[in-house]
């Protein structure tokens, strides 16, 4: 391999891996806990790279910079919850480039060629150490920590926005910001600095653990009427008339902003990081494939094995994990690094529409496809992810394997879901039902959250819903659980495949969340909620813009809802809950 | 090749203090120099609010907590006095027998950080007390020791920051790697004897620098 060609793969490696230890330390729940797994796990290559094993990228970040010689600027965001986008603060700017140095490098006596770029490696590695331990050492580490804590909500967010250019900071913002500029590293290219501007303190925003509703699931979140075409779902047993629904998902934005027609897009605002960005897709209705933008690229860089021999590293012993593919090709899009603005659409799905018949528990829909049904989820024990499942979404499947899902957690492992949810019963029917999953007592519920926030709207009264099951009435068995979810699958709202698919998925769950259990009389839901769904179809309509944390936390209730239907069919083993440190 | 030395900041600490300050400083020096193959692992400290990282081995880790130890019962026998911990890096080069008649593995330092801790007694507390800021005490006392703890907080942030300047901008010395995972440097803990008078404190150094047996002086 040519020396300039291992040169170019060191930077771009060494962008790509101070991308992935900054965000690791700036966005909560980027991914799976990598500290977390056992050091047993086998490195992946891309790991090795400068030896710093930092755990798996998420597929959105798994790619390249696509060119050397353009900076790479993290901004890492404070954007209180509450407050609009403009109420943004950058608290730190991370800015790696590769400078032209005005002396050749070959100016050196001792340059061989093949001593270059080992040199260059060498360095690097220790510049990444440094970067790594600086970066706990900043304020804005501990602000993420609280952030990342799982069983509070703050009324702020830590988001980034990765890009090759970066307005510059105004005087005012300049003047508060201090600059610490690490040791360049020579390369071939010219020297590879790093740099950092932040806020040596943040002691000026309020963080605080944030006073809205504490962890539930927006188990009626449905798209609204007017979300994007959806594909059609290949049919199931129990679409019978109810139209799929999709779901699309913005990230942060970048300077440009294409979805901004999209009628139920995000606000502006930066969100949180999500796993499954990627570049631009096509506004379309294209199945949920982001990764797969990518995915080509992406293999091609990580080849099976991984060649040693090819060069020899006898001075330093030091054998960066080099792929044999040559320097990447530039991504199809523009200037920015890395397209932070998440498009991408799971493919629909639709509503069980269970008939009267006990028969059938569930009928999920085609999981070969990336989507999940819509089911409550079972009791809290039997739910837990496999925090340390991979990343990509072909493998999210393996979160099935847990019982239980954190919502942190489960960002490695959800697919792109958005949230333009009409909450449809309200806040008493979450709190009631996030209630029903939390009795197991189990602190690592789900249903906890952390920074991300589930948008309980308000305006939604339900007050008049009386439940048959109270808080205190849950029983923390499992099989009552269980019971519950077989019981309410097969309910169903004989109405509802008329009406639009938000009303259907409401009134499933609302149907899930109020069936009594295996035991009782069958015929109690009928009476009982029947009028009551109907008040809820009116409110379908509803519709507030959401975050992506909350979108994200919405695809986590409805992973536990197809949990409970693996489980229901047996497909699935119960692991026991899996415990997670911070 | 030429050996470096890093003297960092002298910090006041108090006894029940001496671990987890000589924890984070070892570990983070260490994170720095184990440059095969690690998975790092962040760690919070229990009395500041700072999060060092370990490189995640296990002898190391053993390695440091012995030496912490041994450093706390010397400290215990001469209290109130000026320590040092000497953490160095070495090479081994296996010299060919000479008149000496045998062969002799001769360590090469290259890399010396020099910890100065200054273990102090607040007057009003015997040694044997661990959480002074939480018994009876005046508020006077209390106020003081809180702000020598922010104080001690700030101080070793900033021996951090020393360290990682330090390994930012000095990166010549280095030696080839001789092994791949985890740690790749061999290296040694040494505990300097504790003096109280400034002059013998030099001396020490001196002496431990006169040692290595290296011809080039530290610069």
């Amino acid at each position: 391999m040519a020396e300039s060609s291992r040169t170019e793969q060191i930077i771009t490696q060494f962008y790509l891996k101070a991308l992935h230890a900054i965000l690791g330390s700036r966005i909560p729940h980027l991914h799976g806990d990598p500290s977390s797994s056992s050091a047993a796990v086998r490195v992946r290559k891309r790991d090795r790279w400068f030896n710093l094993a930092l755990g798996d990228l998420p597929p959105a970040l798994d790619h390249p910079h696509h060119s050397v010689m353009d900076p790479m600027i993290i901004d890492v965001i404070l954007t209180p919850r509450a407050a609009p986008a403009a109420a943004e603060v950058v608290v730190e700017r991370w800015t790696a480039q590769c400078e032209s140095a005005p002396i050749s490098w070959n100016h050196t006596p001792d340059s061989s060629s093949s001593f270059l770029f080992r040199r260059t490696y060498k360095k690097s590695i220790l510049l990444l150490r440094s970067l790594y331990s600086f970066l706990r050492l900043l304020p804005a580490y501990r602000v993420f920590r609280m952030l990342s804590s799982s069983n509070q909500s703050y009324n702020y967010d830590l988001s980034y926005r990765v890009s090759s250019f970066a307005e510059p900071f105004s005087r005012v913002e300049e003047r508060e910001l201090k600059l610490h500029s690490f040791t360049p590293v020579e390369t071939q290219f010219g020297q590879l600095v790093v740099s950092v501007q932040y806020r040596p303190t943040l002691s000026d925003f309020n963080i605080e653990v944030s006073s809205l509703l504490p962890s539930m699931i927006i188990t009626d979140y449905v798209g609204s009427p007017a979300a994007e075409p959806m594909r059609a779902f290949p049919s199931s047993p129990y679409e019978g008339g109810a139209r799929p629904m999709s779901f699309s998902l913005r990230g942060h934005r970048t300077s440009a902003n294409p979805s901004a027609h999209r009628p139920h897009s995000w606000t502006s605002a930066p969100l949180a990081h999500h796993p499954m960005s990627s570049s631009p897709i096509p506004a379309s209705d294209a199945t949920f494939s982001p990764p797969d933008v990518y995915g080509n690229r992406i293999s091609s860089q990580r080849p099976a094995t991984h060649r040693k021999g090819s060069f020899s590293f006898d001075e330093f012993k030091l054998s960066p994990p080099f792929s044999p593919s040559p320097t990447p090709s530039p991504p199809a899009h523009g200037s920015s690094y890395l397209q932070s603005r998440l498009r991408s659409e799971t493919a629909p799905v639709s509503i069980p529409q269970p008939p009267t018949g006990k028969s059938q528990v569930h009928r999920s829909p085609n999981l070969s496809d990336p989507t999940r049904s819509f089911l409550p989820p079972p009791s809290p024990r039997s739910m837990r992810t496999d925090l340390s499942s991979q990343n990509s979404p072909l493998e999210s499947r393996s979160f099935r394997k847990s019982e239980g899902l954190r919502i942190g957690d489960t960002y490695s492992n959800m697919q792109l879901f958005t949230a333009q949810k009409s909450l449809k019963d309200g806040r008493d029917d979450s709190g009631r039902f996030s209630s029903v999953l939390s009795s197991g007592g189990s602190p690592r519920l789900g249903f906890s959250r952390s920074s991300s926030r589930l948008s309980i709207q308000d305006d939604l009264d339900d007050g008049d819903f009386s439940y048959p099951f109270a808080v205190d009435d849950v029983d923390t068995s499992d099989s009552q659980t269980r019971n519950l979810d077989r019981k309410e699958a097969p309910e169903s709202v004989q109405a509802s495949s008329h009406k639009s698919q938000d009303a259907a998925v409401g009134i499933l769950v609302h149907m899930l969340k109020t069936a009594p259990p295996l035991r009782q009389d069958e015929s109690y839901l009928s009476q009982s909620s029947r009028s009551e769904l109907n008040r809820e179809i009116g409110t379908s309509s509803l519709f507030m813009s959401r975050k992506t944390s909350d979108a994200l936390e919405e695809l986590q209730s409805y992973k536990e809802i197809k949990d409970i239907l693996l489980s229901r069919s047996g497909t699935q083993l119960l692991e026991s809950v899996q415990h997670r440190k911070e | 090749m030429n050996s470096e030395v890093c003297e960092l900041k002298e910090l006041e600490v108090e006894h029940f203090e001496i671990r987890e300050v000589l924890r984070c400083i070892l570990h983070t020096i260490i994170f720095h120099r184990a440059l095969g193959l690690i998975r790092p692992k962040a760690i919070d400290c229990e009395l500041f609010e700072i999060t060092y990282v370990q490189c995640g081995d296990a002898e190391v880790e053993k390695k440091i907590e012995e030496k912490i130890d041994e450093f706390i019962n010397k400290v215990e026998k001469h209290p109130n006095r000026k320590s040092q911990i000497c953490l160095s890096f070495y090479e081994i080069k296996n010299k060919q027998s000479t008149w000496f008649g045998n062969n002799k593995v001769e360590r090469l330092y290259w890399e010396h950080w020099y910890i100065y801790l200054h273990v102090i007694n607040p007057k009003a507390h015997g040694k044997s007390h661990h959480n002074k800021a939480t018994t009876d005490l005046g508020g006077e006392a209390l106020e003081q020791s809180t702000s020598r703890h922010a104080a001690l907080e700030s101080s070793i942030r900033e021996v951090l920051f020393q360290i990682i300047r330090f390994v930012n901008e000095k990166k010549d010395h280095l030696p080839s790697i001789p092994n791949h995972e985890g740690i790749s440097f061999p290296y040694e803990i040494t505990i300097l004897s504790s003096s109280d008078s400034s002059f013998g404190w030099h001396t020490d150094v001196l002496k431990r620098m006169l040692q290595t047996g290296h011809p080039t002086m530290i610069s």
